[in-house]
């Protein structure tokens, strides 16, 4: 049992080091380094204002603050700021998605009067943060990275800053990777938004789903559990039989009770219905995995039910400073606006 | 002007109306004090009157147009963006400006006409006491009842639906409760209301009357435990025992009141809220 030698190795650092400095965190983490070696690290406990002053507290949050409104605005003209040549789009291409924020649901009606669930996704402060080219990646497809909300630097590590800086872009709450064809690249720092997508199109959005903690066997798998009376001895919401007699042992992968949620799912084939370009919200049809107020990761869908619908899409992205003017609100063909009369029935 | 009404009006009590007291009021206003006068005009030692009592008019208690913002413009206490609430709130305005949707109140009797794919006329009338509002934003509800040939029909209609073609209040009341779902369980005289009745008039700055009305049940078993005081009914005439009243305060819970957790303080919200949407309503 491997457990011993790193009780021994954390003994012997408690020996050693004692104070209230770095407590062999090597061994902590389960380093199975040699066991006789007792390294001593310094990792102490502290977070970024802890030694600082009032005023200099205040004064660093003032001027990260300014200094991200003015990168922001430095982005604000993808177009003029020498972007890599722009393709257009050919079938078979894959272009970037986007980093939303979950704001709830709402129902909308289309021109026949039929009623749907749609999620409203805001794309706020998007940009892209980095491109890796194919043979940095897995040797097939390039990718890039591109982040969502604008979050504090104080609590990021200095690699994932460095990702910021380079893109001059400031820090973001969630960073996602995008597979895409080398005709679909986008310089890192460009902003998007919701007018990527286009009313009529369909997307996969994936996200977290909500965490419910350690759940028994009947609402993480579903299963029937036991009757509440007729004699059942303390077995009301059990799994009952694990396996057989035949088979001698318990598969790998058997449904039993543990943590549910708080797992990456997507949600496929999803109908974008309207796109309000002020403020850059999405509706999506149906329901998304997540919480309010969640990031989520939106992509053209790779279903091949849906390979038409996906035709002619702004590409590689949508620029603002473009000489495309869109209205505040763009419809799909069957949804009701309500600027209009009632639906009538002829 | 003075003798005159010394004469007919003796006993004063014509001073409680609200109307003679506005009356009495200018009338005095040039006076300094009225028994002085009344000494002047008199010749003959006259029965002394007593000088009519001071008439405070509260100048304030002017007329106030009454300010109405329909519940489902108040947004509910949750973690959501206030962005969210005001996407909703341009929509429902938009259609508002469009379909036009009076005020009204659990216990007002309502016309709705629908268009409806399936009828010969493509349209669908009818005519309830509306039991409930329920819903928040663009998927504000409201439920209609009636008792057509002897059954009892419910209808739940969305206030945002472009499938709505009119909604005409017929008679604008309140009741004691918020929640008249015990009309399932009360004789079926109190939701029997007239399909062609015609609309009662109602002006815009008038109070809305509350109607005190007390409904007499059917038999029990209810579909629900009425009595008990969750649903703190006001308007039901309980024709129950006493012991049975006294077993349903029971599950009073009389701490709820003092929660501070629960209390949602919604008036400068809805102050915000009436004034945007009355604004985007002028345009």
């Amino acid at each position: 049992m491997p457990g011993w030698e790193r009780l021994l190795c954390r003994a012997g650092v408690r020996l050693l080091a004692g104070g209230p400095g770095g407590l062999g965190q090597a061994a902590a983490t389960g380093n199975r380094g040699p066991w006789c070696f007792i390294v001593r690290h310094i990792n102490s406990t502290t977070w970024w204002d802890e030694h600082l002053s009032e005023e200099n507290t205040q004064f660093l949050k003032q001027l990260t603050a300014e200094q991200y409104r003015a990168q922001t605005a430095s982005k604000l003209c993808p177009l003029k700021d020498e972007p890599w040549p722009l393709h257009s789009w050919e079938p078979g291409s894959r272009r970037v998605g986007l980093v939303a924020i979950k704001l709830g649901m709402i129902p909308l009606w289309t021109k026949n009067g039929e009623r749907h669930a749609v999620t409203l996704l805001q794309v706020k402060d998007c940009h892209v943060l980095r491109y890796t080219p194919k043979e940095e990646y897995n040797g097939k497809t390039a990718t890039l990275t591109v982040g969502g909300k604008n979050s504090s630097p104080f609590y990021k590590p200095e690699s994932a800053l460095e990702v910021f800086r380079e893109a001059g872009v400031p820090p973001k709450q969630k960073s996602t990777i995008f597979k895409v064809s080398d005709n679909a690249i986008i310089k890192p720092g460009t902003p998007l938004y919701a007018a990527h997508f286009r009313p009529g199109q369909f997307v996969d959005v994936t996200a977290k789903t909500i965490g419910k903690g350690f759940q028994g066997v009947m609402k993480r798998w579903g299963f029937k559990g036991q009757p509440a009376s007729h004699g059942q001895t303390k077995t009301h919401r059990r799994p009952g039989a694990i396996s057989n007699s035949n088979a001698g042992k318990v598969f790998r992968g058997t449904k039993m009770p543990g943590k549910m949620g708080n797992i990456y799912r997507t949600a496929l084939g999803l109908k974008v219905w309207r796109i309000n370009t002020k403020h850059n919200i999405i509706y999506v049809h149906g329901s998304v995995p997540g919480h309010k107020n969640c990031l989520v990761k939106v992509r053209d869908t790779n279903l091949p039910t849906y390979r038409d619908c996906n035709k002619n899409p702004p590409f590689p992205t949508f620029f603002a400073d473009g000489e495309e003017e869109l209205p505040e609100d763009l419809y799909d063909q069957e949804v009701f606006q309500f600027t209009d009369p009632s639906v009538t029935y002829v | 002007m003075l003798t005159c009404y010394r004469g007919y009006f003796g006993d004063y009590s014509w001073l409680k109306s609200v109307y003679f007291q506005h009356h009495l009021v200018s009338v005095f206003e040039g006076c300094f004090s009225s028994s002085g006068l009344l000494r002047a005009n008199n010749e003959e030692p006259a029965k002394f009157q007593p000088p009519p009592k001071p008439v405070v008019v509260d100048k304030h208690k002017e007329i106030v147009e009454r300010r109405f913002l329909s519940p489902e413009f108040i947004p509910p206490r949750e973690r959501t963006d206030p962005l969210k609430f005001c996407i909703e709130r341009t929509d429902m305005i938009r259609r508002r400006k469009v379909l036009d949707i009076p005020e009204f109140y659990v216990g007002s009797i309502l016309s709705v006409t629908t268009a409806d794919p399936y009828a010969s006329d493509k349209t669908s009338h009818f005519v309830g006491i509306c039991i409930q509002r329920g819903g928040k934003g663009l998927g504000a509800t409201f439920v209609l009842r009636n008792i057509i040939q002897g059954q009892g029909v419910e209808f739940c209609y969305e206030l945002y639906n472009p499938r709505m073609r009119e909604i005409k209040v017929l008679k604008l009341e309140k009741r004691l409760d918020d929640n008249l779902m015990y009309l399932r369980d009360a004789l079926p005289e109190y939701s029997t209301f007239d399909i062609n009745m015609k609309p009662v008039p109602h002006s815009a700055n008038d109070e809305i009357p509350v109607n005190q009305l007390k409904v007499k049940m059917k038999p029990r078993p209810w579909t629900k435990r009425w009595e008990r005081p969750k649903f703190n009914i006001q308007g039901i005439h309980f024709e129950l025992p006493e012991k049975m009243m006294e077993e349903a305060q029971k599950w009073s819970m009389p701490w709820i009141k003092f929660d501070m957790l629960r209390e949602y303080n919604t008036s400068k919200l809805e102050e915000e809220i009436w004034k945007e949407v009355n604004e985007e309503l002028k345009k």
